[in-house]
């Protein structure tokens, strides 16, 4: 087990004086009415939408807990291969916390990954 | 094709239980039977399931995703094994025989009774004051509430029904005419 390397910058923590709640998320801006996809403005058809937009996201919920503290191949950008013990993901998908992470400059015993420089992960159950 | 990203839940919902080709940035291709789409983030979930090796699952990011290619379909059965790989902690309730779902049934809602909790048989599911749904077997990882703060409740009183934690003890009964 390779020793591993201090920790090179800390990540920053949350907003202290907001709720959590950014209407400049890219959540909210997916999910604030004036953007939202679907085509229709009829109640039938929103309720279908939005049950179908349930059960996907909780089918991608149960992945990310089957994905918990496996050992994860991230493909970043820039053709870039690191492994690393998944943690958790924020509630936008915007950061993983994972543990171990092995990088060409050593491993870091705690990370966060920024999803945008993320291309895939891969895991074997 | 529209940007994937763009896509609403139902154009998503297409490609569900198909084997696919994405293609993503950096010319990497990952291919795979879709179980979900986030809806959050556009990520796909692509889960590979050959006989001979363990089953793998892909998570690519939606940003990432240039375009999704079709290479087949699926089938009930292919979505019933996507299922279960997922799903596994759920006891199938097709292991229990109908007698046993029924004792466990009547086990708990006498349990919810005696703490005065009002709870009504619909079938197989078991309905708690108009409010939550507890279905088969009946355990406090089954109940669904939109109610945060009753699903709490309930759970913690399951987890604390004597007949379901392994104890043969009958609770008795300290209901007054309520």
């Amino acid at each position: 087990m390779k020793t591993p390397v201090g920790v090179l910058r800390l990540p920053r923590g949350p907003e202290p004086n907001s709720r959590g709640f950014d209407p400049n998320s890219p959540r909210f801006q997916a999910l604030c009415p004036t953007s939202l996809t679907s085509s229709s403005s009829s109640s039938s058809v929103d309720v279908e939408e939005q049950r179908l937009r349930a059960e996907q996201r909780e089918h991608f919920l149960r992945t990310l807990l089957l994905m918990t503290d496996k050992r994860v191949d991230f493909q970043l950008l820039e053709k870039l291969r690191m492994r690393g013990r998944f943690g958790a993901s924020d509630i936008d998908v915007l950061n993983f916390q994972v543990s171990d992470l092995e990088t060409p400059l050593g491993v870091q015993k705690e990370a966060l990954l920024r999803c945008h420089d993320i291309i895939s992960c891969s895991f074997e159950l | 094709m529209q940007r994937w990203v763009d896509m609403s839940p139902r154009q998503w919902q297409e490609f569900i239980n198909q084997e696919v080709c994405v293609s993503a940035r950096d010319q990497h291709s990952f291919t795979g039977r879709v179980f979900t789409v986030d809806p959050v983030s556009a990520s796909v979930v692509l889960v590979s399931l050959d006989e001979a090796e363990r089953p793998a699952v892909t998570l690519v990011l939606g940003h990432a995703v240039s375009d999704v290619q079709v290479l087949s379909a699926g089938s009930e059965q292919t979505l019933s094994r996507m299922r279960s790989v997922f799903l596994q902690t759920h006891t199938p309730t097709h292991t229990l025989s109908a007698d046993e779902l029924q004792r466990r049934r009547e086990s708990v809602r006498r349990w919810l009774q005696d703490n005065r909790i009002p709870v009504q048989e619909d079938g197989e599911l078991l309905r708690v004051a108009h409010a939550l749904t507890i279905s088969a077997p009946y355990r406090p990882g089954d109940c669904s509430c939109a109610n945060q703060i009753i699903l709490a409740r309930v759970q913690s009183l399951l987890e604390n029904n004597p007949e379901t934690s392994g104890d043969a003890l009958t609770t008795e009964s300290t209901q007054d005419s309520g």
